[in-house]
């Protein structure tokens, strides 16, 4: 008597999310999908901040789903710590691709060198997540935590070098260095970064933590991190112009305000039921 | 400075700041979600909060330091002296709050007598509880993980900013970035909580050491690759 119910309800929530946008459904896939998109877009600097943006919301989607695969077994430290690894081995690595690019040089806009960086440190995510697990040493038994960590060094990287790439307007060391970290604004981009990795999954873990719900979360904060980045471009100046820096604003607020809304509602419907104080419920 | 010669001083800074930053995990009463409840020793919160706290206040007041003086070791200590105050109020607070506000008393969980003062524990311990607060011994533990661990950040940061010759900013957020890598790495040796060098988990501090050798080591040469790759050396 009580299995019937229960499968209706399994069938309700698989085909809610079908409705328009939706995230690829493997984890495999959404690294391919994600990983490939972020890398053409970090490789030509020249772009304007807005498709940039994109990138980094693809690429810290990717860091989020491999916090969410790696963070499931428990990490025993709290699942934030991972997502800041990656955020530490990003900014590594975005400043030996951007040193690389330096030496590289561009051929056309694409600039090649960059994928050093994002290559050195997915061999470093890879050895430090061989020492985590491997019984003789660390001995931390989760499954794929190898490839986990390989993918987070990845995306972390590719997600600042697109942040420095927002605020610099190319990934010439140089300018890298003057724009994007001695101006402080690193700093605001590593934390940021690292919490539209680690925030999402934190924040939803729990038993009926579900995929797609917790994505939203990681595409909103991006959106945020967007605006503010939108912000920092308006005052450093971009070699786009003014409008570079105002289209970021508009298209970050957008991206929250789509994805906030979206998220509000799933968890209207999927929840049993709410007490609130009546101001989200508003929004949504 | 030669590029080879600037490898070998960045890479050994690199590694000692590592360890230290390793060192520094095994030692800080660390209690993690259990604590915030009042059922375990330590602080209530995780190890990487803690950790990344004490050695950004230890760049701050590094990084003052750096603008006068050459000195490595001064610069080491200022480190050092800043993660220690940040912890030691950090402790404070979480014990008055414990205190006053809990109504627990600081006491270790793992051992009956604290090993530096001699008190008995035992018999102030909750049953089925694991410890509260940040007892006499804890508290000693998390002043020298705070200075081993703030050393050590402190001496990366000098090394990137004067053997790599990086800017200060590139400097503290590539010494930060190193600094939770390997304490991350010694995090998830202890499994998320500890009480300082008498809890049992000390004893796998070598496990940590070894791996932390092994990232730092990379750590190291990518960032003397950032330094000559971009121009800097």
């Amino acid at each position: 008597m009580t299995v019937t119910p229960a499968v209706e309800e399994e069938v309700v929530v698989a085909a809610k999310p079908k409705k328009g946008f939706t995230f690829p459904g493997d984890e495999t896939n959404l690294g391919i999908i994600a990983g490939v998109i972020a890398t053409i877009i970090v490789l030509i600097p020249g772009l304007p901040a807005v498709i940039k943006a994109v990138g980094m919301i693809f690429a810290f989607l990717w860091g989020m789903d491999s916090v969410r695969k790696t963070s499931k077994y428990g990490l025993g430290t709290g699942v934030p710590s991972i997502g800041v690894l990656a955020t530490g081995y990003g900014i590594i690595g975005a400043l030996v691709g951007a040193a690389c690019a330096h030496v590289v040089g561009s051929i056309g806009p694409v600039a090649p060198g960059v994928l050093g960086g994002v290559v050195l440190m997915a061999i470093v995510g890879y050895l430090s997540g061989v020492f985590s697990n491997h019984e003789k040493i660390i001995g931390m038994k989760i499954p794929k935590l190898e490839r986990g960590m390989m993918e987070l060094g990845m995306a972390g990287t590719i997600g600042i070098l697109l942040e420095f790439s927002i605020v610099a307007g190319s990934l010439d060391f140089g300018l890298v260095v003057e724009k994007a970290i001695s101006s402080g604004l690193v700093a605001i981009m590593f934390i940021l970064g690292g919490m539209s990795m680690f925030h999402p999954y934190n924040a939803c873990l729990g038993p009926d933590e579900r995929r797609e719900r917790t994505m939203m979360v990681s595409v909103e904060i991006s959106g945020l991190l967007s605006v503010i980045l939108g912000i920092a471009l308006l005052v450093m100046g971009s070699p786009w112009g003014i409008g570079d820096g105002i289209s970021l604003i508009i298209f970050g607020a957008l991206v929250w305000l789509v994805f906030y809304r979206r998220f509000i509602q799933a968890c209207m419907k999927e929840c049993y039921a709410t007490v609130g104080t009546g101001l989200i419920k508003t929004l949504g | 400075m030669e590029p080879i010669t600037a490898l070998l001083v960045v890479v050994i800074c690199v590694i000692l700041g590592g360890e230290f930053a390793s060192i520094g995990v095994h030692l800080i009463p660390v209690g993690g979600a259990p604590a915030a409840m009042g059922t375990a020793t330590g602080i209530a919160t995780g190890t990487i909060q803690l950790m990344l706290g004490a050695a950004v206040v230890g760049l701050f007041t590094a990084s003052s330091v750096a603008t006068f003086t050459n000195s490595i070791l001064l610069v080491s200590l200022s480190g050092a002296v800043g993660a220690m105050m940040m912890m030691g109020v950090v402790m404070l607070m979480a014990n008055i709050i414990y205190a006053f506000g809990a109504g627990v008393v600081p006491v270790s969980g793992r051992v009956a007598v604290d090993p530096i003062t001699r008190e008995s524990q035992t018999e102030y311990k909750t049953p089925q509880t694991d410890g509260h607060g940040v007892p006499n011994v804890s508290y000693i533990s998390g002043m020298v993980g705070a200075l081993i661990g703030g050393a050590g950040g402190a001496l990366m940061y000098f090394a990137l900013l004067n053997y790599a010759n990086f800017p200060a900013g590139v400097a503290g957020i590539a010494a930060i970035s190193i600094f939770v890598a390997n304490a991350i790495i010694a995090a998830y040796n202890i499994g998320g909580t500890i009480e300082g060098f008498h809890d049992p988990k000390f004893k796998r501090i070598h496990k940590a050491i070894f791996s932390s050798f092994f990232v730092s080591l990379f750590c190291g040469v990518l960032v003397w690759l950032t330094a000559n790759l971009g121009g800097l050396l």
